[in-house]
Parts: C-alpha cells; sequence; structure tokens
C-alpha cells in the first residue's frame, strides 16, 4: 500500500503537470482546442487509474493483465497508438490541401503574368527576370 | 463543328535539358500554335473525322533548375508550382487549366522526349471521334523494341493483370504517361486524381465510373535526359501503394454519370 501511495504522488504531479502544459500551450495558441481535448482527456483518464487503487486492481483482474503497472503501460500505449493514427490522418488531409493550394496558387499566378502583360516584371513571354517568377515569398 | 480544341500538357519537373527539344517536336506539328501565338492559332488538321488545333502548356512542377526560363522562352504558357507534387499533381492543375480555357482534350506528353508526338493524332483519334473518354498510348499492344528491366516487366504484368480482373478489359501497358483526356474524365480528375503516380489505379477508378478507356498502339523512344522517376526507395513503396490503390478504387461503388 505504501508503494502505491508513492506512486499516486507521483502520478499526481505528473498529470497536473501534463494538464497545466497544455493549457498553457492552447492559452498561447501553439495547441488548437481540438487536440487539447485529445491529450486532457488522456491525462485525466492515466490520473485516475493511477489515483484509484481499487480500480486499477478491478481492470487489471478483468483485464488478466499480471500486474496494476501492465494496466497503466497498456492505456497509455493505446492512447498514443489512436492519437498517431488520429495524426496522421490529419496530416494527409493537410497534404492534399496544400496540394490543392499549390495547384491553384500556380494557376493565379499564371493569370496575374498574363493580365500583367509581357515586359512588366514578372512578365509572362521574354520577361528576363531572375530566376522563375516567384519562387519565393520575396517575389512580387 | 468548331475545331476541337486540344492542349497538350507537358508536366516538367527539371527537365531543362530535354524541354525545349520537346516542345519544338509539338510546335513542328501543323496543327500547332506558333511559338508566342495565341491559343488556337495553328492550322487544323484532322483526326476521326474530326478537326482539331492543338496549343502548347508546360506545367513546371517546382522545378529547380531553369524548366520556367526554356519553357517561357519557348513562347509556351508555363503554370509553376512553388513546390514538387508529382506527375499527378502537375497533370491536375494541367486539366484545371484546361477546362477553364475550354479545351476539349488534354493529352499527357512527357518533357524527357520519350513520347513522340507523331502519334498525337493517332492518340487523338478514338476520343474526337467519341469512342472512348481516355486513351493510351501503350508500348505494348503490337512488338516494339521497347524492353524493361524484369523487375519492372514483371510489375508491369502484375498491375495489367489486375486492370483485366477488375476490368474485364485488357490494358497492357497501365504505366504509359502518354495519353489523351477528354473533356468528361478532365472535370472529373481535375477534383480526384492520384497525387502521385496515375497508373493502374486512376484506369481502374475511372473506368469503375462509366469512363470509356481505349489503347492505341505507339512507340517510345529512350529518355532523352534527365533521370527516370524510378529509384530504389519507390521501387519498393510504389508497387505496396499502387496495389492499395488498385484495391480501394476497385471496392468503390461505381457511380452513376
Amino acid at each position: 500500500m505504501h508503494f502505491l501511495s508513492r506512486t499516486q504522488v507521483i502520478v499526481a504531479l505528473g498529470a497536473l503537470g501534463m494538464a497545466l502544459l497544455v493549457l498553457e500551450l492552447v492559452r498561447r495558441r501553439r495547441l488548437s482546442e481540438e487536440y487539447s481535448f485529445l491529450w486532457l482527456v488522456s491525462t485525466a483518464l492515466i490520473a485516475i487509474l493511477g489515483f484509484s487503487t481499487p480500480l486499477l486492481t478491478w481492470i487489471t483482474r478483468v483485464l488478466g493483465f499480471l500486474g496494476e503497472s501492465s494496466t497503466v503501460f497498456a492505456a497509455g500505449l493505446a492512447f498514443l497508438t489512436a492519437t498517431l493514427l488520429y495524426v496522421s490522418v490529419r496530416l494527409s488531409r493537410l497534404g492534399y490541401e496544400n496540394h490543392a493550394l499549390t495547384r491553384e496558387l500556380a494557376l493565379l499566378r499564371h493569370e496575374v503574368e498574363r493580365l500583367r502583360g509581357p515586359g512588366a516584371p514578372g512578365g509572362a513571354p521574354g520577361a528576363a527576370g531572375p530566376g522563375p517568377a516567384g519562387r519565393g515569398p520575396e517575389a512580387s | 463543328m468548331n475545331p476541337a480544341r486540344v492542349l497538350v500538357i507537358v508536366p516538367a519537373h527539371d527537365e531543362e535539358a530535354s524541354l525545349r527539344a520537346t516542345l519544338e517536336e509539338v510546335r513542328a506539328l501543323p496543327a500547332c500554335a506558333p511559338a508566342g501565338a495565341s491559343a488556337g492559332a495553328g492550322r487544323a488538321a484532322v483526326a476521326g473525322g474530326r478537326a482539331y488545333r492543338v496549343d502548347l502548356l508546360v506545367v513546371d512542377d517546382g522545378s529547380r533548375d531553369r524548366t520556367a526560363e526554356v519553357a517561357r522562352a519557348a513562347g509556351t504558357p508555363v503554370l509553376s508550382h512553388a513546390v514538387n507534387l508529382g506527375v499527378g499533381g502537375a497533370l491536375q492543375t494541367g486539366f484545371r487549366y484546361a477546362i477553364a480555357h475550354d479545351y476539349d482534350v488534354g493529352v499527357q506528353l512527357d518533357a524527357d522526349g520519350q513520347h513522340d508526338p507523331a502519334f498525337l493524332a493517332a492518340l487523338l483519334e478514338p476520343v474526337l471521334r467519341g469512342e472512348c473518354d481516355v486513351s493510351i498510348g501503350s508500348r505494348f499492344v503490337t512488338p516494339s523494341g521497347y524492353r524493361a528491366p524484369l523487375a519492372r516487366r514483371s510489375g508491369q504484368r502484375l498491375f495489367a493483370g489486375l486492370v483485366r480482373l477488375a476490368l474485364g478489359q485488357r490494358i497492357a501497358d497501365t504505366t504509359s504517361g502518354f495519353r489523351a483526356y477528354g473533356r468528361r474524365a478532365m472535370e472529373h480528375c481535375q477534383f480526384d486524381f492520384p497525387r502521385d503516380f496515375p497508373d493502374a489505379p486512376l484506369l481502374i477508378a475511372l473506368a469503375r465510373r462509366g469512363f470509356l478507356l481505349r489503347e492505341v498502339p505507339v512507340e517510345m523512344r529512350e529518355r532523352q535526359a534527365g533521370k527516370s522517376f524510378y529509384t530504389l526507395g519507390r521501387s519498393l513503396y510504389y508497387p505496396y501503394k499502387n496495389l492499395l490503390a488498385s484495391l480501394m478504387a476497385w471496392l468503390q461503388r461505381p457511380a452513376a454519370l
């Protein structure tokens, strides 16, 4: 019992620190509310598991794990896997959106060059501008 | 009937060495508008019983070399991607341009000199005749001198077999990039197109949506310059990706058009 109570202190501090970090990241707009939800829920879950010994013992027995720590690790791993999958999905979507924007940008740039007409800086045919027009954000 | 408007789309990624020759070769076609001339300025030619005129478009797919300048110097409109998207992305940009500028057919022609514009009329014929939505210039319909390395040949067999299984139609050259897309196909593809390789999965997806495909025998040449798209890393990833995408395209419920 004594060992577990020390664990409880560690878990409590860890969960509290994690929650504060997540909230602070949201406050500074470094993390969107959408993702913070994921992290806060998982932190709360781990905290509950680590704190309530009877609950943890019960789950461990029901699932047939050898020790309580295995349950906590399993929960953490499951959460990480789910998060990674979710992030992959979001990344794929971002990639698609990025592709579409790049295509649209190319079409619009061409249209701008055409409207400006030849001779204008970055204009279409015959323009001897330095490098391909608009290769970077500095081009105007 | 007005002459059909054909846009030859040349996707180019770091192809400064071969692009000029490729563009000049297309320009040498009588149907093609001369350099710097306005669109549709070529003399009308006839394929499949329908007159057509040809314009050129280069899609510079995030090149680091002088690809865009070479194309501009050749008097060709250039669309430049800020970053490299891959062949599929470049074609999609070309399709969007073709639709916005009211073209009837979009033809993919590689910048590296593999595709001979002399076969353009043959490629256009079934599309202009209205017999198919997408025509594919194939190396394998009639025996040609082309022989790929063993690994690639078995890959080609595999995907040709898969396409045949899925569609009940024999398409021997699933990786050919020499294709003509009709208006309806372009309208679909501008939104839904493979990001990297428009190969077997695209053919399956198109056919499942009711687009008609047709193979046309062409001869292909060795690439004149630049390097092949296929590297070791890609050659491991490619079969996996294509197999998965093909299965997904196959599982898709055929949509009524």
